[in-house]
């Protein structure tokens, strides 16, 4: 017992270090809306890049149409360079920043 | 006429007639002419190397800045850091994409499989994105209005033949992602 809780309160300490580490603060990638690209090749992109739901991919898809905007992504800064890159060669208009300025 | 992009059991296939092709073939070719970089590869040859651009800057030209926009919208720093750092291997994956493109027109009929599907959807995705700045589309309202010329004896100017050529691609795009959305399926 003794041992089990000594490991909790370790874990517990690392998580609390960990979400204070300002390089852990995620990313985001924005996907903005443009009223050239098709809707079925958003949606497209989103499935075949993402690897997302038909679902999921359709309700991102609706909401950079219908609100401007929608963040299609969370993670590193290098996760979300490469994913902003990946969609401006889709030709998507895309940009990352940080989670708490979304 | 084309009869536009099929999902069969040989790949993705289509029918465009020899003028279509033409056509694409030139939108292509003008496209990957504008994502030429101004400036010598040979600047710095390591730099060059790891595909950096420390000369890279926000393109003057609206159309070409859609083709590469900036990667933050809220410091100009950054957006340029990012372009720097990729805007090169972003013009040269477009200007692949489109070359890999107008190597499938030379086939008639043409027969895609999904990597090739997705890098024409890519070209033509590019070519109507230009074809779009040109012709001014800021808002849906503007595209719609456009979406209604298809009829070639009413393209009176450079701007009716321009909206007539980018129905034409936006059709055909329109054909190829269903195809490509059930073979997803």
């Amino acid at each position: 017992m003794a041992t089990s809780t000594a490991t909790g309160t370790d874990t517990l300490t690392r998580e609390e270090t960990d979400t204070l580490t300002a390089a852990d603060v995620p990313w985001v990638v924005i996907v903005w809306n443009d009223p050239v690209n098709l809707m079925s090749y958003v949606s497209y992109v989103f499935q075949s890049y993402f690897g997302y739901s038909e679902s999921k991919s359709h309700r991102l898809m609706l909401e950079v149409h219908q609100a401007g905007k929608s963040v299609v992504a969370t993670g590193s800064r290098e996760s979300a360079e490469r994913d902003t890159l990946a969609m401006h060669s889709y030709g998507l208009w895309a940009t990352f920043q940080k989670a708490d300025a979304a | 006429m084309a009869t536009g992009f099929k999902l069969t059991r040989k790949g993705i296939t289509a029918n465009l007639e020899p003028g279509e092709r033409d056509l694409l073939r030139k939108l292509f070719s003008d496209v990957q002419e504008l994502l030429e970089p101004d400036t010598a590869a040979d600047t710095d040859p390591l730099a060059a190397m790891v595909g950096i651009d420390p000369s890279a800057a926000v393109p003057d030209d609206s159309a070409l800045l859609r083709l590469l926009p900036n990667g933050t919208t809220d410091n100009d720093d950054d957006a340029l850091e990012f372009r720097r750092f990729t805007e090169r291997s972003l013009r040269e994956s477009k200007q692949s994409a489109l070359r890999a493109a107008a190597l499938q027109l030379e086939a008639a009929p043409l027969r895609l499989d999904t990597e090739q599907a997705q890098l024409f959807a890519r070209a033509l995705n590019d070519v109507r994105l230009v074809l779009g700045d040109r012709l001014g589309i800021e808002d849906d309202e503007t595209a719609e209005r456009l979406h209604d010329i298809t009829d070639p004896s009413k393209a009176e100017d450079v701007d009716g033949y321009l909206a007539l050529v980018y129905n034409f691609v936006t059709w055909l795009q329109e054909t190829l992602m269903q195809a490509l959305l059930d073979s997803l399926n």
